[in-house]
């Protein structure tokens, strides 16, 4: 069911971001921009060592300190907590063993950020250090020493998954690859580091206002570690400088900060520094990926076998959601029929990683990409037409119970290959220089919810009253990516009136229903969603009081600029004002809703697993990467990226445009440039200075494309458009380094030394096997 | 330690505030003067949040003491222009995508002003120069060069109308 | 992250600056720009008891050349009122080739040419929170008696991470220092003490007011080559500059090659010159001099990057110095 593109009056148009003067002007508050009268200061003690016992801690001089008010440790919060159903592991403060340095071991609250700080150096703490887990292939070997004695050999979950016959494809393939690849430890490094204000209030209620994309597991989390119930908590989310999966779960300093606060019976604020950021970390794993892949000489891949490791870091987290999330989207975006996946997540003694942008499927898509342009090379085929000759037939159930609905990654392909000039370049420029493309795709939010039930994923109500102000209350966390005004502009365009007339309060549990959070994706999908529902139920409401007054049937109106106007009757039109004093006295109470939970055909398959992966929609990208390397430095300039990104409808090509750019960006820096450095547990560079993300002039020139394959159930044809590009930039990047100077770096960051080394190998392997080896490619870096 | 009485002026108001010696500019626009619009995004001088001009100069306000930018002038982005009367680089970045978080935004649009106030019409090199002292990780980059240029425009038009016509 | 707490005093003149110098000694600290003091008290990487700022003294701030008296820059004078000085480029092309790459432009607003050739060695042991510092015990450097990057040692190879200093050396520069006692002249080279605990020779009661270049510099071609990761906001993983005065007939007539982070100062190439005076370039000379280089830079782990990797890119980065000065002739004026 092809939907009507065209003839909208707000959908599809740009549309400045409706915060957007708050922020420009400086007046719009983020978490750390609040403050209250008589609020404290908290600060957190971090554990020094990586595995260590706790024999004691005795905060006794620190509360002596004048201007504490308040020291909190393990025993004041006792109830565990983790993002997953499964994985409830983690502490307000360390029990018994602290995991990581930085792990949380006690806070207090006190007049100042300088006392605070004094305060902290007067916690006494007695540790019995232990031996730690610092490579995730030495972890999941260990015997003894576990991390978690409920987690034997350190590993926190494994899943093995086949779909057809593996075994037979790789009979039937002419050419098969098996590399390793190995992609460096990520940060999200939003500009904004975390920061909670945690206000216990006069009827001993608790107001949070916290830097999360995720209120609503926020809220559930603090009622149940500061044993309150959910109903005496309202967990507000102010402007979020930047999330990117960082604050996608439950952090630290956010409990550590309502157990002070309900301790000291006091508002108490937590700001993270940057180094604390990092500590806390949440970000993209280190993954090792053991990859074979079959190719026939045809160019359709005949087999995938994948064996992934992550290393997890101490904790949980979104751990089994992330290596489930690398099988699922590992195979899915083509049409493949035999693929093999077993994935471990592991434990060492590190932060805890989690749900960084393009969660799970960065660095699984970073080796198949490239893994599949090096079988290309192999069978003579052009590695965009074997891209072509692999396509999925849409709408279609993939072999692993995927069902997808729309598919635009076959236009996304040609829009990439006429804008890159891909033709000309590929395999013509001089040494040096190069061309490369990969392709990804992303969930459009999960189908199955992280703590299963059968009630909506969200809600949106809408109110009208006699002021003809169109108030829409969302649950849905607005973090920059622009979900507020993509709301906006739904209520709007149903109710046929101009965005200044609606006004959005968003995420507040007290006043807004129950929205998810702002993670995989799935805003523009769900809450979207929702809100057309509600501005429709809203708009029915409407016209059925507006058709009564003038006796005819609803159907015989239409709502458009600002007035519900008779189809055929110019006499009987209403404005929107008219139209909703009419509606009030027929109704009493203006009040709409609109809810949106995925259909069953989207929730997957039924094998152990099988609940991560499938998404009621998913989003398609294609881009090419082109490429200078200094052969002699091993310095790479990305000259250009062109980026087509299948969002099935922009709703606001103004901020999906920004989200294809800076999720290319974030790709570069990875590819390039970002590494958490760890020199046994700890990490060498917690600093903007030391963790390099790209700034202005090294970053390279970006071309989005936006492709509208219009999706049956998304609002408008809408779809996911914040992630999915990411994960193609990596490969893409790769792939133009390799037809530069033809050489593979099979591991992230792709540093100069690494380029270097390989050249040198591949000249190394000339001049001793003759003459005819200097063409033969070279992998190296994935040998770690 | 004691606070001392420092006199800041600030957006072109004279402010009066007791601060100890060590209370940097930033923690003093945001804590003592409320003005929150600067930010705090590294604590190594890495980042440009926090830039505000001084002079007319872009400059961290976190690496500087508060006390010895006496005497000096201060613009935040709240100086820049409030609600009613956006600055053309207030209005490039909210109209063109510049503000995604809106985190560093001020920073950039810090660098923006002081750039286009010595240099009218900078080409895209001196556009990526003058802004590579801030760190930006939601835009990646473009749709800050499309605001930059927009305030451009905006400002080529109003000094084109403001200009009497000499010919 | 808090600061210590600290009195600021704010000289009127060099005099007093000194004589509050000499009054605090060991309790003081000078601060101008502060993007490099601000971070490290931040760490506790120091905890002064008194700052001396030195930022307003406006005697400090001039930049000025004369043919008799050559180049004279002032201490407090910032990166950015050199690098717009509009005779700069033409007659110090190196110098400002090197400013330019310092870090990025808001830095370069404040930070002062004395900050940057005063600037504390950096290790990535070392430049760390007081947290990170103390989970680890500490190091030679600061609270601690282990070297993380070269165990057993008792030497710290803190690396010096400027990108001006090796720029002056390669022009021969000067440093004139205050105290109570008077004014002091000390060739640059000498100024570096290869240390890094204790990088420079400028006792707790002087102040570093000026440096100066000999004005037959002036005109010099040169270029400074930094790699770095980012094109902005880094510090050199390793820095080559190159000044050279060439004749009309292509022959080197003087000629000095410097090194930035790769040792605990910035060093100039020993043999350098010798080998480059009366030669004209040949790619073999050029490879034979970034030879000499790498004898000269010895980069260990006290960065990002790879010793062997950095190492490397000093005999690239000297070979392609030279030829691009050389044969470009940047900066002939």
């Amino acid at each position: 069911m092809a939907k009507d593109t065209n003839g909208y009056n707000i959908i599809g148009k740009p549309m400045a971001m409706t915060d957007a003067r708050a922020k420009v002007t400086g007046l719009g508050k983020y978490a750390d921009d609040l403050s209250v009268p008589g609020m404290l200061i908290g600060k957190i003690l971090h554990s020094p060592h990586a595995h260590a016992r706790i024999r004691s801690i005795d905060t006794s001089q620190a509360e002596a300190l004048a201007g504490v008010k308040v020291t909190a440790t393990g025993e004041d919060a006792r109830n565990p907590y983790g993002i997953l159903p499964i994985g409830h592991d983690e502490r307000a403060f360390a029990l018994g063993k602290a995991l990581y340095i930085g792990d949380n071991i006690a806070a207090v609250a006190a007049t100042t950020p300088e006392v605070a700080e004094r305060a902290l150096d007067l916690i006494r703490v007695d540790y019995e250090q232990l031996p730690g887990w610092f490579d995730p292939e030495e972890s999941m070997k260990a015997s003894s020493n576990w991390i978690n004695e409920e987690r034997p050999q350190n590993i926190e979950k494994e899943y093995h998954h086949v779909f057809g016959d593996p075994e037979k494809g790789f009979g039937e393939a002419d050419f098969i690859a098996e590399e390793r690849y190995y992609a460096g430890e990520v940060n999200q490094a939003a500009m904004e580091p975390h920061a909670t204000l945690a206000v216990w209030e006069p009827d001993n209620r608790l107001t949070v206002h916290s830097s999360t994309q995720v209120p609503f597991y926020l809220h559930r989390t603090i009622a149940a570690v500061c044993e309150m119930p959910m109903s005496q908590i309202r967990v507000i989310k102010p402007l979020i400088g930047g999330g990117f999966g960082g604050k996608s779960e439950i952090i630290p300093l956010e409990v550590a900060a309502c157990v002070l606060a309900k301790k000291a019976r006091k508002p108490v604020k937590i700001t993270y520094t940057r180094e604390e950021v990092f500590l806390a970390h949440r970000g993209r794993p280190i993954t090792i990926v053991y990859l074979k892949v079959g190719l026939s000489r045809a160019g359709k891949i005949t087999a995938v076998q994948a064996r992934v490791i992550q290393d997890g870091g101490a904790y949980c987290g979104y751990g089994p959601v992330t290596v489930l999330y690398s099988g699922a989207l590992l195979g899915a975006i083509y049409d493949i029929a035999n693929v093999q996946y077993d994935g471990f997540r592991v434990l060492t003694n590190k932060p805890a990683c989690g749900a960084m942008r393009g969660h799970g499927t960065v660095n699984v898509r970073f080796a198949f990409e490239s893994i599949l342009d090096q079988l290309s090379h192999q069978a003579g085929l052009d590695p965009l037409e074997v891209r072509r000759r692999n396509l999925l037939k849409a709408p279609c159930i993939t072999a692993n119970s995927l069902r997808v609905t729309s598919y635009g990654l076959p236009e996304c392909i040609e829009k990439v290959f006429e804008r890159s000039g891909w033709a000309e370049k590929k395999g013509n420029l001089p040494y040096g220089k190069g061309v490369g493309m990969a392709c990804s795709h992303y969930v459009s939010g999960a189908a199955n919810p992280i703590i299963r039930s059968n009630m909506p994923h969200t809600t949106v109500h809408i109110k009208i009253d006699r002021d003809a102000a169109v108030t829409v209350y969302t649950g849905a966390s607005e973090i920059g990516q622009g979900s507020d005004t993509m709301q906006v502009q739904i209520a709007a365009e149903i109710l046929g009136v101009s965005t200044d007339r609606i006004k959005l309060v968003a995420a507040d549990t007290e006043l807004t229903p129950i929205d998810l959070g702002s993670y995989s994706s799935r805003v523009t999908f769900m809450a979207g969603n929702a809100c057309l529902n509600a501005a429709k139920d809203m708009r029915d409401q409407i016209v059925a009081a507006v058709a009564r007054k003038f006796g005819c049937a609803a159907d015989d109106f239409e709502v458009k600029d600002g007035r519900i106007s008779h189809k055929s009757d110019a006499g009987k039109s209403l404005s929107f004002d008219e139209a909703v004093t009419v509606a009030l006295e027929f109704h009493g109470a203006l009040v709409a809703r609109g809810t949106y939970a995925p259909p069953e055909t989207a929730r997957g398959g039924k094998f152990k697993g099988a609940g991560v992966g499938p998404s009621p929609a998913y989003s398609y990208s294609a881009q090419v990467a082109e490429v200078t390397v200094d052969p002699e430095t091993g310095q790479v300039r990305v000259d250009k990226i062109v980026a087509a990104h299948d969002c099935g409808k922009a709703l606001n090509p103004l901020t999906v445009e920004g989200q294809i750019e800076g999720s290319v960006y974030m790709g570069f820096g990875q590819a390039l440039q970002e590494d958490m450095i760890w020199k046994d547990g700890r990490l060498m560079n917690p600093s903007l200075l030391e963790y390099r993300i790209p700034a202005t002039k090294e970053n390279p020139e970006i071309e989005s494309i936006i492709v509208e394959s219009i999706d049956p159930e998304g609002p408008f044809g809408a779809k996911e458009a914040g992630e999915g590009s990411l994960a193609a930039t990596i490969p893409a990047i790769a792939n133009a380094i390799f037809d530069a100077v033809g050489v593979r770096i099979n591991s992230t960051p792709i540093t100069p030394d690494k380029i270097l080394d390989a050249l040198r190998e591949k000249q190394k392997l000339a001049s001793g096997n003759g003459a005819n080896a200097a063409n033969k490619p070279v992998a190296a870096g994935g040998r770690l | 330690m004691n606070k001392e009485l420092t006199h800041l002026r600030v957006n072109g108001e004279e402010r009066e505030i007791a601060i100890t010696p060590n209370r940097l500019l930033l923690d003093a626009l945001r804590e003592d003067l409320g003005l929150t619009g600067s930010k705090r995004g590294c604590d190594d001088s890495s980042c440009g949040c926090c830039a505000v001009l001084i002079d007319g100069t872009p400059m961290l306000s976190c690496v500087a003491l508060a006390a010895s930018y006496e005497g000096r002038e201060i613009t935040t982005v709240e100086g820049l222009g409030g609600p009613g009367e956006l600055d053309p680089v207030q209005e490039g970045y909210a109209e063109m995508g510049g503000a995604q978080c809106g985190y560093c935004t001020p920073g950039f649009m810090i660098a923006t002003k002081a750039l286009l106030d010595r240099n009218p019409d900078p080409t895209m090199d001196e556009i990526r120069e003058a802004l590579s002292g801030n760190l930006c990780r939601c835009t990646g980059y473009m749709q800050i060069y499309e605001s930059v240029k927009y305030a451009i425009e905006k400002l080529r038009a109003k000094s084109a109308t403001q200009a009497p016509a000499t010919r | 992250m808090t600061l210590p707490a600290f009195r600021v005093l704010q000289p009127r003149t060099v005099e007093d600056a000194v004589r509050m110098l000499d009054e605090h000694r060991s309790d003081a600290m000078v601060i101008a720009g502060g993007t490099d003091v601000i971070p490290n008290l931040q760490m506790r990487l120091f905890t002064p008891r008194v700052l001396v700022d030195v930022k307003p003294l406006r005697e400090l701030a001039v930049i000025e050349f004369s043919a008799r008296q050559g180049l004279h820059i002032g201490a407090t004078a910032t990166l950015t009122h050199i690098l717009e000085t509009p005779w700069m480029r033409d007659k110090f092309a190196v110098l400002a080739s090197a400013i330019g790459t310092v870090a990025g432009p808001l830095q370069r607003n404040m930070g002062t040419i004395g900050g940057n050739l005063c600037l504390e060695t950096r290790c990535r042991w070392y430049n760390q929170s007081h947290f990170w510092r103390q989970s680890l015990g500490g190091c030679l450097k600061k609270d601690g008696d282990i070297c993380h990057v070269a165990p057993g040692g008792k030497f710290c190879w803190a690396a010096w991470s400027g990108d001006s200093a090796p720029a002056f050396l390669a022009l021969d520069a000067e440093l004139e220092i205050a105290s109570l006692s008077g004014t002091r002249r000390v060739p640059l080279r000498e100024f570096y003490k290869n240390d890094g605990m204790d990088r420079i020779a400028l006792a707790r009661n002087e102040l570093l007011t000026a440096v100066h270049v000999p004005a037959h510099m002036a005109g010099r071609r040169g270029v400074y080559q930094k790699l770095r990761v980012r094109d902005s906001i880094d510090y050199p993983l390793a820095g080559v500059a190159v000044a050279m005065e060439v004749d009309s007939a292509g022959i080197c007539k003087d000629a000095r090659v410097a090194l930035s982070a790769v040792n605990p100062a910035p060093m100039l190439v020993t043999q350098a010159g010798e080998s480059l005076i009366g030669r004209k370039w040949s790619l073999e000379l050029a490879e034979r001099v970034a030879h000499a280089a790498i004898q000269t830079g010895k980069p260990l782990t006290t960065s990002g990057s790879t010793p062997v990797y950095r190492r490397d890119m000093v005999r690239v980065f000297t070979r392609r110095a030279l030829e691009e000065t050389w044969k470009n002739g940047h900066g002939s004026a």
